[in-house]
């Protein structure tokens, strides 16, 4: 970066030096390019659809980004996908529940998973990525051992208007994240309950000391990354019109990056729900753009990997300049 | 305190997985499927010809007129960068120089699964290609994103592993899963003598093509060989170190008492033969499976594997990418009972919509030699 660049960048406003801004910036200059290079990347229908493929990972970044604001991980959430999936399936097929009464159940479970991550946490101190692996094998030996590998189908078609159909012109699911993105967002930035995670985050001893309900907050959050997890096993299981205890394999690795690439500190105590939607949206756009432009996919897993690093030295670099 | 949460914690959870353990019907080969089985007769008996029935694909609507002139394909295979699915890709490529006005692509997962096998085919529709072929990943879970490309004209054509039928028009079938299954457990029968007990090494038990392999082969041992005795199917991906080791760990518990060990895949079979090999329990242990040749050639060369089933994966993709150009051509409609396949000569149309291309084909140390792939 020349001098000159850089005196302006120490004199630009305040929300253009955030990691967020600039990010937002380069997924406008990588749409624009990769607009250029094809005609049919830039379309409504395709931004639609690119939207519908990427809620399920959306929905479980959301929560993802408080817990890892709180210095915290969850890498069970692929598995709670597999096992929610699965239970929605047997909920239906084997117990002869209702479907609405099945989804409600599978969500349950999913909550119920990330509840217990949170209460061993918080309750028996196990640092939160040694418990989260040991629950990414639990709860998938557990959708394993229940489902025994059977795949569940033929569900009505109404429950696919939730992962295939389209309403106000919009696809089902992108309308639920994008409720659930402003849920979050105000819940981060405006509420006590945002303002503890980053407390946490930054120094939990003082947080103890300052009476703030830390292993509350910690059980909270950990729930919610399982019902996440939960909420998008069905949108999953709708979308492809089948249970399988493999759903969500490696989905936690997505999420994460999502997060991460969206400006949050992977140590805690910063980050926004703003940061994790542009590094979601630019993860799945960049790949689809990528895709259409001819490049394989081997090619396309090699530029998300470098625009990750890219974006993380950017991110590192500013926090120098602002310390 | 502490003790008693993390005491509670492992009870709940190994309650739990009893539970789940319980649940295991008895009877039935783990890694099999529930769907019906159609067992062949036994001994060397030819097949009887199935009941023609009535084509049950699904058409594209209002696909464009492209018949004689080029096309664009694009090939989402599994997954790719393995052996089968390289070899697959080149008849693909061999059909496409051949038949000259077809340009074909091979874009894929590098790993197995559903969902990112949907995201490229999705993309594909997207970029506007005229024509898909596909391995699916599961048969229903792929359904929308291909009933989505048949609504937007795109022809579709599967090969090696099926989507429900009214996903696709055509299926080129490598060979109906029971003549693999008696191929594999009549092997496995003249190695191990009527009596034996073996293991099988598979993919993942939902794996399709390995379920209903399992599930046909228990259906045809019941009828042709009731003495045989499973043991045990482990699950190993599709991956070659952890085949060897659950492999060897096979061999390790059972001792004296397993005769035989079954590969389901082309990764599991290889890995198989090397943890015999390696046991120093050639010639006591058997091994049968379906393996590529170039694979395969050291243990059948060392006489630890005696025969190896599978069909020409090249022939696979060349008589797919055939297929797909009769279909946009007008040249094979739904009701016809043959289509032209270059080299191939004339492949007929079983099960409605299902394209065949051959028995299993055994490969031994006589004519091992003469296949590179």
């Amino acid at each position: 970066m020349s001098a000159a660049a850089e005196t302006a960048l120490l004199r630009a406003p305040w929300w253009l030096k955030r990691h967020e801004t600039l990010l937002a910036i380069i997924l406008a200059v990588a749409l624009v390019g990769l607009g250029a290079f094809n005609d049919r990347f830039l379309t409504l229908d395709n931004l639609l659809n690119q939207g519908r493929l990427m809620t399920e990972i959306g929905l479980i970044a959301l929560p993802m980004t408080f817990v890892i604001i709180t210095g915290g991980i969850d890498l069970s959430v692929g598995a709670i996908v597999g096992l929610s999936a699965v239970m929605l399936g047997y909920a239906w097929k084997t117990f002869a529940f209702p479907l609405p009464l099945a989804i409600v159940f599978a969500l349950f479970v999913g909550g119920l998973a990330g509840f217990v991550n949170g209460f061993v946490i918080t309750r028996v101190k196990v640092p939160p990525l040694i418990m989260t692996i040991a629950t990414l094998a639990l709860y998938r030996g557990l959708a394993e051992g229940v489902s025994q590998a059977h795949s569940v189908r033929g569900y009505p078609e109404a429950f696919y208007v939730l992962g295939q159909g389209d309403v106000l012109g919009a696809p089902t699911q992108l309308l639920i994240l994008i409720v659930l993105i402003v849920v979050a967002g105000v819940a981060l930035d405006r509420t006590t309950f945002g303002r503890a995670l980053y407390a946490i985050g930054s120094n939990e001893t003082a947080a103890r000391f300052s009476a703030l309900a830390v292993d509350r907050a910690k059980l909270v959050v950990y729930t919610l990354s399982g019902l996440a997890s939960g909420l998008a096993a069905v949108v999953l299981v709708s979308r492809v019109t089948t249970t399988r205890m493999d759903m969500g394999m490696g989905y936690e690795l997505d999420v994460i990056a999502a997060v991460v690439l969206g400006g949050t500190s992977i140590f805690g105590g910063a980050g926004t729900i703003w940061g994790t939607v542009i590094g979601l949206v630019m993860i799945q756009l960049l790949k689809n753009g990528l895709a259409l432009t001819g490049v394989k996919g081997d090619a396309t897993i090699v530029v998300i990997g470098a625009a990750l690093i890219v974006s993380v030295l950017i991110a590192s670099s500013l926090q120098r300049r602002r310390e | 305190m502490k003790a008693r949460y993390l005491l509670t914690t492992a009870a709940a959870a190994c309650a739990l997985t009893a539970f789940a353990t319980d649940a295991n019907a008895a009877g039935k080969w783990d890694g099999g499927d529930d769907l019906a089985t159609s067992p062949l007769e036994c001994g060397t008996g030819a097949a009887a010809p199935g009941a023609p029935m009535k084509y049950d694909g699904g058409q594209p609507t209002h696909a464009p007129n492209k018949a004689g002139k080029a096309i664009t394909v694009v090939d989402v295979p599994k997954l790719i960068g393995i052996g089968y699915f390289n070899a697959t890709s080149k008849g693909i490529q061999d059909a496409a120089k051949e038949i000259g006005n077809v340009k074909a692509k091979t874009d894929g997962p590098t790993e197995a699964k559903i969902d990112e096998q949907i995201k490229f085919i999705d993309n594909s529709i997207t970029s506007g290609v005229d024509g898909i072929l596909f391995a699916a990943n599961d048969p229903v879970a792929i359904a929308p994103v291909l009933k989505k490309a048949l609504s937007k004209g795109i022809h579709v054509v599967g090969y090696d592993a099926n989507a429900t039928p009214g996903a696709r028009e055509w299926f080129v079938n490598q060979s109906p899963f029971n003549g693999i299954a008696k191929a594999m457990v009549d092997a496995m029968a003249k190695e191990t003598g009527e009596d034996g007990s073996f293991a099988i090494v598979t993919s993942t038990f939902t794996t399709p093509n390995q379920a209903r392999w399992i599930a046909e082969m228990q259906a045809y041992a019941a009828k042709c060989h009731p003495k045989l005795q499973w043991l045990e199917t482990v699950e190993a991906q599709e991956d070659n170190n952890l085949s060897f080791n659950q492999a060897t760990t096979l061999i390790n518990k059972y001792g004296d008492k397993l005769k035989g060990l079954f590969g389901m895949t082309s990764v599991a079979t290889p890995a198989s033969a090397e943890a015999v090999t390696k046991a120093g329990q050639c010639g006591k242990v058997a091994v049968v499976g379906l393996a590529t040749p170039n694979a395969m050639k050291p243990y059948v060369h060392s006489g630890c594997v005696k025969s190896v089933v599978l069909w020409n994966p090249i022939d696979l993709g060349y008589a797919a990418t055939y297929v797909m150009r009769a279909a946009v051509d007008g040249k094979l409609e739904p009701g016809d009972t043959s289509v032209e396949a270059g080299k191939l000569g004339k492949l007929n149309v079983i099960n409605g919509s299902e394209i065949l291309l051959g028995a299993p084909f055994i490969y031994d140390k006589a004519n091992i030699d003469t296949f590179d792939f």
